[in-house]
């Protein structure tokens, strides 16, 4: 399996908001953009809107900070996932991650992008094409 | 949450005495009027005392949404229903943005705003908590910086406001409210209301959620919409140049208005086109909440003196009554005057209309260089419109009589004013000018809100559109009534929802019906829709008669009735009085309605409206 990660164009992105509408959706069982896994930030009176997405780290903040070990990374899709059952809902991930991609469930347990398991619905339903699943390539310095 | 879409609840605000109570939806209400402008059209009905003063504590000012604001239905927003100071009617006028959609996560279907605030104030919602709080640091500043002091003021940078400019504040006829940034509730002097009211802004923040009766069904449905959306050619047109892709096609059929109204040809329209703005100034595409259409076109301008000021796309209806209507074809100062109405809390098109009125009125002398402090008014000048809107905001000088919008300007300047104040019932008219397009003419004089080319929009059909499998002819007069009912209603029913102006030019009639069905789990049909809409029109004709309006006001202003296009294609074409009342007679039978408008007996019976008993009441102890 390929690693992947979300990617977001500030360029393309129109801040119509429906990739949180259909992420909250998933997430939350409902539509509310501040439900949503992700968000879209706006600036310079709508002048520019930034999708943020979680870019799923190759070297985790949130992962290291947990105390319990709930948050690993998955070996083969490099998605940074949660186990919900091992999570205590201290929110010490929550304090790490400096673009505040995790947020407590309606259960007061830490949740995040975990890439809809493989076809994220944020890109599906994003018509400007702000947001692309794009496959990682490593390129050697040396090469 | 709540599986069915909708939130039950209005949340009823009574600010002369701070009280802010819920009210609980009636499940009649729902049924029979779903919501926007259905709610507003039988509420206002329901709350305000007949003759009532728009600008007294009395009047309700209404936040609505419907039922799919909110969901990934695509372009799906908010309106507010009031009783108008500039026209006397009940006006409804719609925004963008995403003010609509929060008004649901923060628990309610819409807001109820009544009573005048002992002192300058600010409604907070907080989820379903709302308050009342002091706004002397928020008023006197414009729209801009008033949003971002809200946002200080609540310690959010989140949070969705609504909010007036100096125009509101000071009750400026056509003042209108701001929705963040670029999106507004324009039209009908909404801001003036929430002026009276001593409201200067809402802010809002909620986490609640809403979900479909049948969540895959209706995604089903909502890819369906997206696939006729992006089929559709004419939103297509909306994506690649929003409504300035309009100024080219209305200029060629001459109807887009040039110095005053005088013509419907513009000799600089290219220099205020999709493509100029393009070049000026455009950065990318913007849209509002659940859009893929994402008609706005934002952008900073390149150079020049106003190098660097912000604007979203200099929509066609500005672009013309601030541009070619005013003889100014430099896009950049065209973008520069919008901002300045949308700062200052003006609506862009009335302002365009009242602008072009006092300039007309300087030429003939009915105003000279006295009143305007040494200002001459004419065509083409930048600065006599920037210095009238500051006026008419601030209501100093001039700006007092302007401020009051076309019909009563021309009213109290008299000596031939009222031939050249172009509006519909007081509602200045929109850049749709009517002369070789009778149907258009029809149109605006039946608007329910004054001069409104968004309630029916016949210029489609009659430049080479089919109706009943037949050519509709431009000039002629057959079918006029009924494509003009058909649309009213079918756009009335739509605006419950409350759908977007241009979404409607993808998503079938079918579509919208199904996502109906879907999200509140209750059967639809289009059949049930025209009725929805005719008896919202029926509903809101109602309360007009009640406010003394009768078929005299439904009626074109003397430029379009009685002047001829003076050149051009379509030369020596206009409305006659003659053909306005054949018209009229062939929409009043269509519609059910009498000679003098009034609808029957038997057309009440047919749409439930007859013993329709209140279904929203002021809440106890808020009387």
């Amino acid at each position: 399996m390929s690693v992947n990660y979300l990617r977001s164009q500030f360029d393309l992105c129109s801040g119509c908001e429906s990739c949180l509408l259909v992420c909250s959706s998933r997430a939350a069982g409902g539509y509310n953009p501040r439900l949503a896994r992700m968000k879209v930030l706006k600036e310079k009176e709508n002048l520019l809107s930034r999708p943020q997405v979680c870019t799923q780290c190759e070297n985790p903040f949130c992962m290291h900070a947990c105390p319990v070990t709930a948050i690993s990374k998955e070996e083969n899709s490099g998605v940074v996932l949660i186990d919900k059952e091992k999570c205590t809902g201290c929110g010490s991930c929550i304090e790490s991650c400096p673009d505040k991609m995790i947020q407590f469930d309606q259960e007061g347990k830490a949740d995040k992008c975990d890439l809809c398991g493989g076809r994220p619905l944020c890109v599906q339903y994003c018509v400007p094409g702000a947001l692309k699943l794009v496959e990682k390539q490593e390129v050697s310095a040396n090469e | 949450m709540n599986r069915s879409c909708t939130m039950e609840k209005l949340l009823y605000v009574n600010l002369s005495k701070k009280q802010v109570t819920e009210i609980t939806i009636n499940h009649r209400l729902e049924e029979e009027f779903v919501g926007g402008k259905g709610f507003g059209a039988k509420i206002l009905y329901d709350l305000l005392p007949p003759g009532c003063d728009p600008l007294s504590p009395q009047n309700v000012l209404m936040f609505m949404t419907g039922p799919l604001t909110g969901t990934l239905a695509p372009a799906m927003r908010g309106c507010v229903v009031t009783k108008s100071p500039l026209t006397g009617t009940f006006a409804d006028s719609y925004f963008g943005g995403h003010f609509a959609q929060e008004i649901r996560y923060c628990g309610f279907d819409g807001i109820i705003i009544t009573g005048k605030a002992a002192e300058s104030s600010y409604l907070w919602i907080s989820d379903g908590t709302a308050s009342i709080h002091p706004a002397q640091e928020i008023w006197g500043l414009d729209t801009f910086a008033a949003v971002e002091k809200i946002r200080e003021l609540v310690g959010d940078q989140s949070v969705k406001t609504a909010c007036i400019g100096p125009a509101g504040e000071n009750m400026v006829s056509h003042a209108l409210i701001n929705c963040e940034y670029n999106r507004h509730a324009g039209r009908g002097g909404t801001g003036a209301v929430m002026g009276a009211k001593n409201l200067k802004a809402i802010a809002l923040r909620g986490t609640k959620t809403l979900a479909p009766a049948d969540q895959n069904g209706f995604m089903t449905i909502v890819d369906q919409a997206y696939k006729e959306l992006a089929e559709s050619e004419e939103v297509q047109s909306f994506n690649s140049d929003g409504t300035a892709g309009s100024i080219d096609f209305a200029n060629l059929e001459q109807l887009l208005p040039t110095y005053n109204y005088y013509d419907g040809t513009y000799n600089e329209a290219t220099r205020l086109n999709g493509e100029a703005q393009r070049r000026t100034f455009w950065l990318r595409n913007t849209a509002c909440a659940a859009c893929p259409i994402a008609c706005g076109k934002v952008g900073s301008i390149r150079r020049g003196r106003h190098k660097g000021l912000i604007s979203d796309v200099v929509e066609y209806e500005t672009a013309a009554m601030l541009g070619s209507n005013l003889g100014i074809s430099d896009i950049r100062e065209v973008a520069y005057l919008v901002k300045k109405c949308d700062a200052l809390g003006l609506d862009g098109m009335s302002a365009g209309g009242v602008a072009g009125f006092a300039i007309e009125a300087f030429q003939k002398g009915l105003l000279n260089s006295g009143d305007t402090e040494g200002h001459p008014l004419e065509f083409g000048n930048v600065s006599a419109v920037d210095y009238l809107l500051e006026k008419i905001a601030f209501r100093s000088g001039i700006g007092n009589l302007l401020a009051k919008g076309v019909k009563e300007a021309a009213k109290e300047l008299n000596r031939g004013a009222e031939d050249f104040a172009v509006h519909v019932k007081g509602l200045e008219s929109p850049a749709w000018g009517p002369r070789s397009v009778p149907g258009m003419g029809l149109a605006l004089a039946t608007a329910d809100r004054g001069g409104c080319h968004q309630r029916a929009l016949p210029v489609l059909y009659e430049i080479g559109g089919e109706w009943k499998g037949e050519m509709v002819e431009r000039h002629g007069l057959k079918y006029k009534g009924e494509i003009v009912v058909h649309q009213q209603n079918y756009l009335a029913a739509l605006d419950t929802l409350v759908k977007c102006d241009f979404g409607q030019y993808g998503i079938k009639a079918e579509t919208y019906c199904h996502l109906m069905e879907t999200a509140l789990g209750r059967p639809w049909d289009v059949e049930k829709l025209m009725k929805l809409g005719d008896k919202i029109w029926n509903q809101i004709r109602l309360f007009n008669l009640r406010e003394g309006f009768s078929r005299e006001d439904d009626t074109l202003p003397k430029r379009f009735t009685e002047e001829p296009l003076p050149e051009g294609p379509y030369q020596g074409e206009l409305i006659t009085k003659t053909n306005l009342d054949q018209m009229l007679d062939d929409y009043y039978a269509v519609r059910g309605w009498d000679d003098f408008g009034k609808p029957t007996e038997d057309k009440l019976k047919e749409l439930g409206l007859e013993a329709m008993p209140t279904l929203v009441q002021i809440p106890t102890g808020n009387q």
